[in-house]
């Protein structure tokens, strides 16, 4: 169907529609909206882990100056509001089916907007104050008096899935709701049973956050002349949240308008929404009266949705050459105190062999409830996870059985001739090229010159640590997509569903329309954010926008050239077959006539139009699409350790990734290089720390919460590969995540080799500087050294 | 309250405001510039840089009133009208900015080191003289383009060849 | 942010006259101490006396073997200071190395000095250079100004007004950061000149910036890095916090302390 070699905008490194107005200071962020006559809400916060609310006496913030109510959670059941439908059991077709016990339904836990029970982690919303202004609410919300009942609590992933462990929900028998279980057990036992070698690794991937630039903010209001709710909220897919908040209210989703423009990152902290949502709706329709609501950074830290925090113990079996031959996992995925997504558990699942060649495997996936913020999606959902812990293992297999780490995974590797590839749990790999992808890779990296590099690195008093990962992450995602593509007599507008956050969708989806249409990029305009105007869509998550928003374009602009060269035979008197589309205008064969989109267009307007024909040039399409994709790739880099303080500099970092058809370069390349830093972020610096001792948050500020910066990033060698699937018209895979997926496992293989001479590492991740100099001091130890100099 | 008064973006503005009053907020809310971002709580991210009387500070760690008499720039006060600037130019072709919420701080945070900054710019010593301003999106690597492209352009010396 | 009346004044004995008349009032210079504090909530002083406003509080001189700094000096300007860089470079370094470019802008010397954060730098210089806080009413020698943890000899409403460092022969200052807040988790400043050798440690103490005597006495017999080779801090005195145990600051200490030795005359960073 598509004609490459017409192909104009798709493929080129086109600079981005949505810049100019970002650059000029003229962006239209959340907090950047006001509304005559607003006011200021500010949240109290529970401070213990786990605590009954036994009451709440709101008359001292009631005298506050400005204060205009106090609401809680006993106010939102009175008046009958909802929780939030944040249904987190992943439903496409093709998702891993996870079950409570024995195949038992998933207990969710409702997410009211405010609880009326207890609070069930630190800083959870107990109490909304409004004021006048936002400093008068803050204050008062301090004054909220509260009396708790503190109960014991657990917030360590490990120790939450003990049968003892406090209870957060009474109507589980503990805090397991899931517990499913995969794959082969009689062959995955028999395969173990006859190995050679038998390899095991137990890790944690901590916990993390998101820390998008942009502060979570609301501004609903309520219009009691036109009974219509309207939100600005940055959001992860306006129209998803409408319809949530609309339940939450009791509302027809009709009546209530989501708009999102701009969004100042999202990574997945935005793809559910937020009690403050429906709480400021609430309000306003309360006080008649706008409520706004911005977070402090701190609040941020504490109640936005967290990321990753699995438990994974994996096992290989490997036969006397080396080739794997099964593989048993156990995940066990923190969700916190509610649920609210289980993306994380169940992408990962369906991907636990890697990029490998492994027959047979077994799978138990658990998620367990504790008391700390909840989790959902975050930057390539469960990947990185589960690519760590195939990496890891591959890096602990090659170690301990005198194999070369990379001999033994290209051994192993998805062979192209294997595609599609059905893994040993059931996800159909759509189409890679593994080996050619490690080559290029291996290449881009200079492999070659790493021992020339470690010593020169030696000479300087550093030591070189090179890593290496293979990845495959999949992109599946809300399966339900839909663009209406109008053309009027100045310009092609598209109205799709996805909600972007710094994507550049305003640039790329206008490539494709570009060239389906045949008509100049320029002309092109998106319209994403306003549910008033964006009816349906899948919303922005796990890579599904470019393959979704192409595939229901494409076959969008096949209805849309239809009618247009329905409009053009009646407008040129001739017979509808000799009307041809060619080149973006419509010409009649043998004829020196053609009309152009935009005459099309005027007459499209024509009041004297049959009937079948009128309504403007314009079309509505929805389309299904539940077939995953798997973008994969490989990834090298090297880092120098200063073994006197630990301290480390990532020095390279290369990375091949297939992305499919890559329609813009510029806007890919850049995912690839901000998922780098996410990725890296875990590995070295980022942790949502909790005291052991109190249950508390201890990481609540950048003060605590290191991040990637200018000066600890490298610059990138990145180099897209287009090996076109299959299961879509463009033939995209996805670019956004990539980036992420195998950096947690590359840092910490380099950093595994930069001290192997000091013994295996037996530290999670962050790998601070203080855990490695003590991973020296230990290993310096062990070997009978003098100590540290 | 107290007057404040200081020139923005070179008109002079004069406003009545409460003496706790950050800049940020004086140009967000008060003046209506919503360009300068508020992104952290302690003066770590860069969101909020501006210029104020030719140096580059955290518009949300300082008070409207101790801008009095100042001149002040932000993100809105950098093109010529339609003529961007060329670190703007720079960073819209090198893709410097994903989402969009630090590039205001970012630009300014650039603009006056490369107007500022006494000796070569490297990549080095950009990464280096950067470390004030957050980015999750893009990674650095095209905002260090960006700032070496636009040091090149507006570094070069005027006079014909 | 509470609410709260700003001063401005225009002189030294205005503020102080402010002080005495006003409610728990704050002096603000740059203000990366105080406002940050306030708009946590931690501090909320109804009134803020402003000496930024006061020109006699900003300079930077040189004379008779020392280099004064005014209160109000921002860490740009000493960083910058030809009087500076060529006097006590490692002073220019570790001004130039504070926070970043924007905080450097509107940071000051006085602020830092009398805040005494266990982690910042400018304590390391005063104390490892022997410099005298001067303020409105006395003169206090850096030995008896550290009185503890955010605790300095300053009474309430004193105004620090300038700090009068003696020019060394030679000085160093090495400093391995935090990569969250990119505070020190251990800093040296070594310097030699009148009063003999001084070493200066910030960023590891448990009660702020302290001497290294043992250090000091190793050095003024033998002024190489070599003759640090087998100085230990105790870490009993040592912070112990996700940054590092105390025995990983006192390793820290010794590396940091080398290191200074190894670069005389310069400020070196490391993370």
């Amino acid at each position: 169907m598509l004609n490459e070699r017409a192909f104009k905008a798709v493929g080129r490194p086109l600079p981005r529609k949505e810049d100019l107005r970002l650059i000029t200071g003229k962006g239209r962020f959340t907090d950047d909206f006001s509304m005559p006559g607003q006011v200021w809400a500010a949240m109290v916060r529970s401070p213990h882990p786990h605590a009954r609310i036994v009451a709440i006496d709101p008359k001292s913030a009631l005298e506050m100056p400005g204060v205009l109510g106090v609401y809680t959670g006993a106010d939102c059941d009175r008046d009958g509001l909802k929780s939030i439908p944040h249904n987190p059991v992943p439903s496409t077709n093709f998702d891993v089916k996870l079950t409570g016990r024995n195949g038992t339904k998933v207990f969710i836990g409702s997410h009211t907007l405010l609880p009326s029970d207890k609070a069930r982690h630190v800083g959870e919303a107990v109490a909304m104050v409004v004021a006048e202004t936002r400093d008068q609410a803050y204050a008062a919300a301090e004054v909220v008096d509260v009396t708790y009942d503190v109960l014991p609590w657990v917030a360590d992933t490990a120790a939450a899935a003990e049968p003892d462990a406090p209870r957060l929900w009474d109507e589980l028998p503990d805090n397991i709701l899931v517990d499913s279980s995969f794959g082969k057990f009689e062959e995955t036992d028999a395969a173990f049973a006859r190995a050679e070698h038998v390899v095991t690794m137990r890790s944690h991937v901590g916990r993390v956050t998101g820390v998008p630039l942009e502060p979570r903010a609301a501004l609903g209001h309520y219009d009691a002349e036109t009974g219509r709710y309207t939100l600005y909220a940055g959001s992860g897919g306006a129209v998803r949240q409408k319809r949530e908040m609309a339940e939450v209210l009791n509302e027809d989703p009709e009546n209530l308008r989501l708009l999102s423009f701009d969004v100042g990152g999202n990574f997945g902290t935005r793809n559910r929404a937020y009690v403050e949502f429906g709480l400021v709706l609430y309000a306003s329709r309360k006080l008649g009266r706008p409520v706004k609501f911005r977070a402090e950074r701190s609040e941020a830290f504490l109640t936005d949705y967290q990321g990753r925090d699995l438990v994974t113990e994996v096992s290989l079996a490997i036969d006397k050459d080396g080739k794997f031959l099964a593989m048993r996992a156990s995940n066990l995925s923190n969700v916190g105190s509610r649920c609210v997504s289980l993306s994380p558990l169940s992408k990962g699942s369906g991907l636990i062999t890697g990029s490998y060649n492994i027959p047979y495997a077994t799978l138990r996936s658990r998620a367990v409830y504790s008391n700390t913020m909840q989790t959902q999606a975050y930057r390539s959902s469960g990947r990185p996870e589960v690519t760590f812990a195939i990496e890891r293992l591959i890096d602990k297999a090659a170690r301990e059985l005198g194999f070369d780490r990379l001999e033994l995974r290209r051994r192993n590797l998805v062979r192209p001739d294997q595609m599609p590839y059905v893994n040993a749990v059931g996800s159909t790999y759509d189409s890679g090229e593994y080996e050619a992808n490690m080559d290029r890779l291996l290449a881009l990296a200079d492999w070659q010159g790493v021992e020339a590099r470690r010593a020169e690195a030696k000479s300087r008093g550093k030591i070189l640590g090179v890593g290496f990962a293979n990845y495959v992450e999949s992109s599946i995602g809300t399966p339900k997509e839909r663009a209406d593509v109008i053309v009027r007599r100045d310009g092609v507008e598209v109205v799709i569903g996805t909600q972007p956050a710094g994507q550049g969708h305003e640039t790329s989806f206008a490539q494709v329309t570009a060239d389906l249409l045949g008509v100049p990029f320029e002309n092109v305009t998106i319209t994403l954010g306003d549910t008033d105007v964006v009816s349906a869509g899948g919303g922005t998550h796990s890579g599904r926008s470019m393959r979704h928003a192409s595939t229901v374009l494409a076959l969008a602009s096949e209805d849309l050239i239809a009618k247009g060269r329905a409009l053009a035979a009646h407008c040129l008197d001739v017979p509808l077959d000799s009307v041809m589309f060619e080149e973006g205008v419509f010409r009649v064969a043998d004829r020196n006539t053609f009309l152009t989109w935009f005459d099309l267009a005027n007459r499209a307007e024509d009041k004297t139009l049959p009937e079948q024909l009128r309504g403007g040039l314009k079309v509505r399409r929805d389309s299904e699409m539940h077939t995953p994709v798997f973008p994969n790739g490989a990834c090298a880099c090297e880092i120098e350790v200063d073994p006197e303080t630990g301290g480390l500099d990532i020095v390279r970092y290369a990375t091949v990734d297939d992305v499919g058809r890559c329609i813009n370069p510029l806007i890919v390349h850049g995912q690839t290089h901000g998922g780098i830093a996410q990725g890296v972020g875990q590995a070295l610096w980022e942790q949502c720390a909790i005291d052991p001792g109190s249950g508390q948050p201890t990481s609540g500020s950048l003060m605590d919460y290191g991040m990637p910066r200018f000066d600890n990033m490298p610059s990138f060698k990145t180099q897209i590969v287009e090996v076109l699937s299959p299961t879509n018209p463009f033939g995209v895979k996805a670019g956004g995540e990539g980036g992420t997926t195998p950096a947690p496992a590359v840092i910490m293989s380099a950093v595994e080799d930069a001290l192997a001479e000091f013994g295996p590492l037996d530290f999670e991740m962050p790998a601070t500087p203080f855990k490695i100099w003590s991973a020296i001091q230990k290993g310096r130890a062990r070997r009978g050294s003098p100590a540290a100099a | 309250m107290a007057k404040v008064s200081m020139t923005v973006n070179g008109s002079p503005v004069s406003r009545e405001v409460e003496d706790n009053m950050l800049l940020a907020f004086f140009l967000r809310e008060t003046l209506g510039l919503t360009g300068t971002h508020i992104g952290c709580d302690t003066t770590q991210c860069g969101c909020c840089v501006v210029h104020v009387d030719g140096r580059s500070v955290k518009s949300c760690t300082m008070l409207a009133a101790q801008a009095n008499g100042c001149a002040v720039t932000t993100i809105e006060g950098l093109a010529q009208g339609e003529k961007l600037h060329p670190v703007q130019e720079a960073f819209h072709k090198c893709h410097a900015l994903q989402c969009g919420y630090c590039t205001p701080g970012m630009i300014m945070a650039a603009t006056n080191l490369i107007e500022t900054y006494d000796g070569e710019l490297t990549e080095e010593i950009v990464r280096e003289e950067m470390e004030g301003n957050l980015c999750r999106c893009t990674g650095y690597h095209n905002i260090v383009k960006a700032i070496l492209a636009a040091a090149d352009e507006m570094r070069q010396p005027r006079s014909a060849a | 942010m509470h609410s709260l009346r700003y001063h401005r004044p225009g002189r030294v004995e205005e503020a102080l006259t402010l002080f005495a008349k006003g409610d728990d009032a704050a002096y603000l210079s740059g203000g990366h101490t105080l406002l940050p504090t306030m708009k946590q909530g931690l501090a909320r002083p109804p009134e803020i006396i402003d000496l930024g406003g006061i020109p006699a509080l900003r300079h930077i001189t040189s004379g008779d073997g020392h280099i004064t700094i005014g209160a109000t000096t921002c860490h740009a300007d000493v960083a910058a200071s030809e009087a500076v860089i060529k006097a006590i470079p490692a002073l220019a370094g570790l001004a130039g190395s504070i926070g970043d470019r924007h905080v450097r802008n509107r940071g000051t010397i006085g602020g830092s000095v009398a805040n005494n954060d266990p982690a910042a730098d400018y304590p390391a210089a005063v104390l490892g250079l022997g410099a005298t806080v001067i303020t409105d009413r006395r003169e206090i020698p850096a030995d008896d100004y550290f009185v503890a943890l955010y605790e300095t000899a300053l009474e309430p409403g004193e105004i620090i007004t300038s700090i009068r460092f003696p020019i060394p022969d030679i000085a160093a200052y090495a400093k391995f950061r935090s990569a969250a807040s990119r505070y020190s988790v251990a800093a040296v400043f070594i310097s030699r000149g009148a009063q003999g050798v001084r070493v200066a440690v910030t960023g590891a103490g448990a009660r702020g910036v302290f001497r290294a005597q043992n250090m000091e006495k190793a050095l003024a017999k033998d002024f190489r890095a070599e003759a640090l080779a087998n100085v230990r801090i105790d870490p009993a005195t040592l912070l112990d916090d996700l940054n590092g145990s105390p025995d990983y600051r006192a390793h820290l200490v010794a590396v940091m302390a080398r290191r200074a030795m190894e670069n005389l005359g310069t400020t070196q960073s490391y993370k």
